[in-house]
């Protein structure tokens, strides 16, 4: 083993430029296996962990009612299957604009007594961060407050509900399981005794939801409980606004951001590991070129191919393994700033751990690929005679074509050479053309995040209707509200709208969104198959749901609600990250058949011309109608708070990948470059000879990479202009997305494809100022 | 007859390992025009140092190197390597053609250095490459399809075809058999008989023949000179001047 110990140290020493490479490489490829992994095994399952460790069940339901009487006994009929709940009593707002960061915030709101919301055993609500100095008003906010709407403890909070303001200050966060993110529909908080009387004189009794966070008994199916439970409660008051959901899908919303981030660092991860692959068989199959006599004389002296390739291998198992350790070590170091964007989303107090699991995956990754394509690539070792090997391979045929005659070619002289060059270093290109090519693919998902999450958000794939504001009212006062919203000329395209959840059998189910019109609907993109209903028989349904049910387009399905049903076909299938993808869309005429729309509150999606003049409009329904506004929502502040989080991810991706990128290809054409310069180092001092100048062999080297870089740049720019979309949709397909319609703004792409370019000339050049090193005489000397 | 290189004072000293040697030992020498000069000497006489420094391939650590009245010493890198390209040619042992360029490209690699118009130095490289008698069918072949005595011819082209005021040659036929050698001198002779002017270093005596000049360089110095005059093939009186002033040399 010494004497390849001994092999190996020489090989480091004589190949120390391409070992450095390869070595940063590994180190990026082992540092960002690690930070996925910790996504993946630590991060993301947090929500779950959370969940657990706060025994949140499987899933809670809210109603309120005026009518029915909230007791033991009827629990305990209604919660049938249940092995055990918790009930709490905490006022309920189903829509409620919420201050958060720099806009306003559109969710559910869950207020409850302190006492009561913190005392929990099924469901708890835990106090994450707290002064208990503060006293009087305060309020007790979900932790994504913290995380992404940049709160502190001791703030002021100023929360506006139907026209009555609350002023508090906050007192502290709340880790909650049902109510911590903005995804999942509903915020729970916690307010001193003061206000939440305060709060109930306003909205009084109709205002406290039941609150019941259940554990099914295991022989109880999910879809057939909540189907059951939600229909006895409609019959029971037709009137109930009612709620119910499961624990996977408050999970699942909760972190589906981070599972992108996790998908996305991954998939930069796979390609520098093929990156690191291409350049370990670039680099021996170089090695083996240029130490060919070295080969020979050491065979010759009675070293076996086995010793060679055992020194070899060393060298690369040893960079490889002190490569990976230090990649993982670095990764624990960044993965509190990545893990904070995620955990901004997910609202869940977190902080970094240490995973066995990430850290054995990414040193067993990157220490097996380099054992494995190492023995592979050296397998020519054995085939070299010692002779030949001596002889450096003398050739005694060549089939090769002069493709560039340099008195025949279009081209200047430079960039004759510099094809010619090209043309001789095959291998070297095609790596070079495929990692420029999937850095530009990368480039521009990083683009169409930025552009369709940052700067200018595509709303019409994230939510299923755009408007630019909303007003509703309740039942009692709706036909009264209509002709006072409809008086005000400001108020343009109004659709009337309500929401309910409606039934498919016994097991699943839809959440319908009923318009008055749905083809006068201002986003008809959400229906990406087939068409929007225009009949009293139609429905559109989520493409998502639509897929696991095996519905097609003119099916039949029966859609039943409080004991009513009614059969309607399916003309089209529309696309919704809410509700974990199970929406439905139809007229208020197809809905008579089931709800009565009486009874139930609508509200009015609008436009105007001018944005400052939402607010003033819904200041004049507030103060009209006071109490009976059951919703009143600047959409425009309300998406700028939403999207705080999308857009500090879009950020970090657009930056992440971006130096990914740019780290990548500057390692790949140091290592190109290196090594031919090295192979070529002869042929550069005859050029030196005979009258050329450092610069314009610079140039002829820099440029033998330019119309590989440049072809790939262009071909997969436009490659990924139509791949985008497609490969977006695999990711967000299982989110309800079906078909992805993300804009990629082409001033961006012709940016990112004339930046790469220039970069890459740019890094060309500079390692190709190892030429100047070269010195003729030297050259010839050393021969 | 006109000077093309003068040299003053010219010292090369490398240095290893700590120990100074003195390889040239301020040399004033002057090589003339219309000359083929023939250096000579042992092994590590200095020669070949010499002959990259008046080229200005190697840079001296003392004195001065003017060709054409130009002092070459001073010249950057860069500099240097323009000047070359208009001044010199060269012939190498190893011939030092580029393996990843056809015969054709290599001459006119050098060839369009000079001569921007394409087709005006495709018709001078052909007619260079005829020159030294290498075949049409050889032109679009590669370096290593070529027998060394072709090789070399096509690099004693490539050192021609810009006219240089001066081709250095370094033991033009040190790797080649005599009957390739003796064609490659010949190719040098009548170039020289053209009016090229050459400057080789060889320590073959059949090749030193050839030269109408000999210097004889030894411990760094030149040690002594022999005038041969004009070559004439055969001329054995010749081959018996040279051969006594090198025996005077302690050849």
């Amino acid at each position: 083993m010494s004497k390849e110990r001994m092999l190996a140290k020489s090989h480091f020493r004589k190949n120390k430029g391409s070992a450095i490479g390869i070595f940063c490489l590994m180190f990026l490829a082992s540092m960002l296996l690690s930070l996925s992994m910790i996504l993946f095994t630590d991060t993301y399952p947090t929500a779950s962990k959370e969940a657990e460790r706060l025994n949140g069940g499987d899933g809670i339901l809210f109603f309120t009612s005026e009518k029915i009487q909230v007791d033991d006994a009827y629990l305990s009929d209604l919660l049938d299957g249940v092995k055990e709940y918790e009930l709490e009593k905490a006022l309920f707002y189903s829509v409620v604009s919420m201050p958060f960061g720099s806009g306003e915030m559109t969710n559910g709101l869950k207020v409850g007594r302190v006492e009561n919301t913190t005392s929990k055993k099924l469901g708890r609500t835990e106090i994450c961060e707290e002064d208990t100095s503060i006293t009087g008003d305060f309020i007790y906010l979900p932790y994504q407050f913290k995380t992404s709407g940049g709160y502190h403890v001791g703030d002021d909070y100023k929360l506006t509900i139907s026209g009555e303001t609350y002023e508090m200050k906050i007192k502290g966060f709340l880790n909650t399981v049902y109510g911590g993110c903005n995804n999942s529909g509903l915020f729970e908080s916690c307010v001193s005794s003061d206000v939440y009387d305060r709060m109930y004189s306003k909205i009084g009794a109709i205002g406290e939801a039941s609150f019941i966070v259940f554990t099914l008994k295991d022989d109880v199916k999910e879809g057939a409980f909540r189907i059951r439970v939600l229909n006895q409660l409609k019959i029971d008051d037709p009137l109930a606004d009612v709620s119910m959901n499961y624990l996977s899908m408050y999970i699942s919303s909760r972190t589906f951001m981070s599972l992108i981030i996790a998908g996305s660092f991954l998939a930069v991860t796979l390609l520098v590991v093929v990156v690191i692959i291409l350049m370990i068989v670039n680099s021996i199959s170089n090695y083996v070129k240029e130490n060919m006599k070295t080969i020979g004389a050491l065979k010759a002296i009675g070293y076996t191919s086995r010793n060679i390739k055992g020194s070899v291998l060393m060298m690369f198992l040893a960079l490889a393994l002190a490569a990976s350790v230090l990649g993982v070590a670095v990764s624990y170091l960044a993965a509190p700033a990545i893990s904070s964007v995620v955990i901004a989303q997910m609202g869940v107090p977190y902080s970094v751990s240490f995973s066995l699991i990430a850290t054995i995956v990414a040193i067993s990754t990157v220490v097996v690929l380099t054992i494995l394509v190492t023995l592979l690539a050296l397998r020519r070792i054995r085939k070299i005679e010692p002779i030949v090997a001596l002889r450096e391979g003398v050739e005694s045929h060549n089939f090769r074509t002069n493709h560039v005659k340099l008195d025949k070619t279009p081209l200047s002289l430079n960039a004759g050479l510099s094809v010619k060059t090209m043309l001789h270093n095959k291998r070297q290109n095609i790596i070079t053309f495929f990692v420029t090519g999937i850095m530009v693919f990368f480039c521009v998902i990083a683009l169409l995040m930025f552009e369709n999450f940052n700067l200018h958000p595509n709303l019409s794939i994230l939510m299923s209707e755009c408007s630019d504001g909303a007003i509703g009212f309740d039942a009692e006062t709706k036909e009264e509200a209509e002709e006072f919203v409809r008086s005000h000329p400001e108020v343009k395209n109004l659709r009337r709208y309500s929401e309910t959840p409606v039934y498919v059998g016994q097991e699943e189910s839809l959440y319908l969104m009923i318009y008055d019109d749905p083809t006068r609907m201002n986003n008809q993109d959400t229906c990406y198959k087939g068409k929007l209903p225009s009949h009293d028989n139609e429905v559109s349904v989520s493409g998502k749901f639509a897929k696991q049910n095996g519905y097609d387009l003119g099916d039949e399905i029966k859609l039943n609600v409080g004991g009513n049903e009614y059969s309607y076909i399916i003309c089209g299938f529309i696309q919704s990250c809410n509700n974990d993808g199970h929406e439905a869309i139809m007229s208020e005429a197809a809905a008579a058949h089931i709800v009565d729309l009486d009874i139930m509150p609508c509200a009015f999606m609008f436009d105007t011309d001018k944005d400052e003049e939402i607010d003033p409009f819904l200041k004049a329904c507030d103060e009209k109608f006071g109490d009976h506004v059951v919703i009143s929502i600047n959409m425009l502040k309300s998406i700028e708070a939403s999207l705080i989080t999308f857009k500090g991810i879009a950020t970090l991706m657009m930056v992440m990948i971006g130096l990914i990128s740019a780290l990548v290809i500057l390692l790949v054409l140091f290592l190109l470059i290196r090594s031919l310069v090295f192979s070529k180092r002869k042929d550069y001092g005859i050029y030196k000879a005979i009258g050329y100048t450092s610069n314009s062999l610079i140039l002829q080297t820099a440029g033998s990479f330019m119309p590989t870089i440049i072809l790939s740049v262009l071909l997969f720019s436009v490659l990924s202009y139509f791949v985008a979309n497609p490969y977006m949709q695999l990711i967000m397909i299982n989110f309800g997305l079906m078909k992805c319609t993300f804009n990629i703004p082409i001033p961006g792409l012709i940016i990112i494809s004339v930046a790469m370019i220039l970069l890459s000339f740019a890094f060309a050049v500079l390692q190709a100022r190892r030429v100047r090193k070269i010195e003729p005489y030297q050259m010839l000397i050393a021969e | 007859m006109n000077e093309i290189i003068k040299t003053q004072k010219l010292c090369k000293t490398f240095s290893n390992g700590g120990v100074q040697q003195h390889v040239l030992r301020n040399i004033d020498l002057s090589i003339y025009e219309g000359d083929f000069t023939v250096i000579m000497g042992a092994s590590g006489a200095g020669k070949s140092t010499l002959l990259y420094a008046l080229s200005g391939m190697d840079k001296p650590t003392l004195g001065e190197v003017l060709f054409a009245e130009k002092n070459i010493t001073k010249g950057t890198p860069d500099e240097l390597a323009i000047f070359r390209r208009k001044n010199c040619g060269f012939v190498f042992q190893q011939t030092y053609l580029v393996d990843s360029m056809s015969v054709l490209d290599n001459v006119l690699a050098a060839a369009l250095l000079v001569e921007k118009n394409k087709k005006v130095a495709g018709e001078k490289a052909r007619k260079v490459l005829k020159s030294v008698d290498i075949d049409e069918n050889l032109w679009n072949k590669f370096p290593t399809q070529l027998s060394g005595g072709e090789a070399q011819r096509v690099g004693i082209a490539r050192a021609l075809i810009n006219d240089p005021k001066l081709v250095f040659a370094d033991e033009p036929t040190g790797a080649l058999n005599s009957t390739t050698g003796k064609d490659v001198l010949d190719v040098l002779t009548a170039a020289n008989e053209r009016g090229q002017s050459i400057v080789m270093v060889t320590h073959d005596i059949t090749s030193a023949r050839r030269g109408n000049r000999i210097l004889y360089v030894k411990d760094g110095e030149i040690a002594g000179e022999c005038d041969l005059g004009k070559y004439v093939s055969g001329d054995k009186e010749r081959h018996l001047k040279l051969r006594d002033f090198l025996g005077g040399m302690g050849w």
